[in-house]
């Protein structure tokens, strides 16, 4: 087994950090989200994320404190977030990234008119709302010259043992998948988690912004026993 | 700008974006109070009222409303140092 050293994602990992975001939102696909419902080239959608994860707020998918990253000789390799949602009364992780988005999106674009109000109805039957107090999980990625080294399920059971010290009492893990990305699919499905709700488009357009038409929230539900495995 | 009138042109806002009136608004409204306030139709409504009122919301500002009284009193005190 390589000696891939897991830890803390910090500030200086922040560019390392926006390409995963951007290999994990895109999901195997062509489709960045950001490029297509916001107008934002690839370099552009880097530098807002940049911008946004500096911003330091927690409990969302665009925080630097929800981040795993793992290493190997002194370079990052793979990441993931998780966080609690809604942790200590905190807002929905769901309105931390509108916020964060729309509030950087003007700081560094400020001309930049984005007509969000037709795409809104391509992708409203695509967003899930997120269970307060489960754990949240978010933007898996390890880069493809270390696939096929369990590195997944590690992050996952560190992520899990991370949590367990931080809220105890967590009974439920969630994570959204688009229904095309199978090799996703497959690791949570090997990490206990089970697809509990399909989410689905039945608009053709939809595809031509998002990776798939159709999205998954998988579950795992948690005793004691298997906060840690 | 009446507080009465801000609260008016944010609800137009509101009705504009989500495409239905089917909602209340008062002080304690909330977003998932009213059907499709959803993060993408937030970042819209926040963008539009940023625009009509002419003001720029600080992300500190954004992060601490919790309901529509709370959005009226920003704009308010927006409003008043311009």
């Amino acid at each position: 087994m390589e000696n891939y050293i897991i830890r803390n994602a910090t500030e200086s990992d922040v560019s390392f950090l926006s390409e995963l975001i951007i290999e994990a939102e895109k999901s195997n696909t062509d489709k960045l989200s950001f490029s297509t419902l916001l107008h934002l080239t690839e370099t552009e959608t880097k530098n807002l994320i940049i911008s946004i994860l500096k911003e330091d707020i927690d409990c969302c998918e665009f925080s630097i404190s929800s981040f795993l990253v793992a290493e190997i000789n002194g370079e990052a390799i793979a990441g993931f977030a998780a966080w609690i949602e809604s942790f200590e009364n905190e807002k929905p992780s769901s309105f931390l990234k509108a916020n964060l988005i729309s509030f950087t999106l003007n700081k560094l674009f400020h001309n930049h008119k984005v007509n969000l109000f037709q795409k809104s109805d391509l992708i409203k039957d695509l967003i899930i709302q997120r269970d307060p107090l489960a754990l949240q999980f978010e933007y898996l990625y390890v880069s493809e010259k270390h696939r096929g080294k369990q590195l997944s399920s590690k992050l996952i059971k560190t992520i899990e043992e991370k949590y367990k010290l931080i809220y105890p009492n967590f009974k439920k893990a969630q994570v959204q998948v688009f229904a095309n990305n199978i090799g996703a699919i497959n690791i949570y499905k090997k990490n206990g988690f089970e697809i509990v709700k399909s989410y689905k488009s039945n608009n053709i357009e939809t595809i031509n912004y998002v990776p798939f038409n159709e999205k998954f929230l998988m579950e795992k539900n948690y005793t004691d026993d298997k906060r840690t495995n | 700008m009446t507080r009465e009138q801000i609260k008016l042109a944010i609800t137009n806002i509101i009705v504009s974006i989500l495409k239905h009136d089917n909602f209340e608004v008062n002080d304690e409204t909330t977003a998932s109070d009213i059907e499709g306030w959803n993060s993408l139709t937030h970042m819209m409504i926040i963008n539009e009222i940023e625009v009509n009122f002419k003001v720029t919301f600080k992300l500190k500002e954004l992060n601490k409303l919790n309901c529509i009284g709370d959005l009226i009193s920003l704009v308010q005190l927006k409003l008043e140092k311009s």
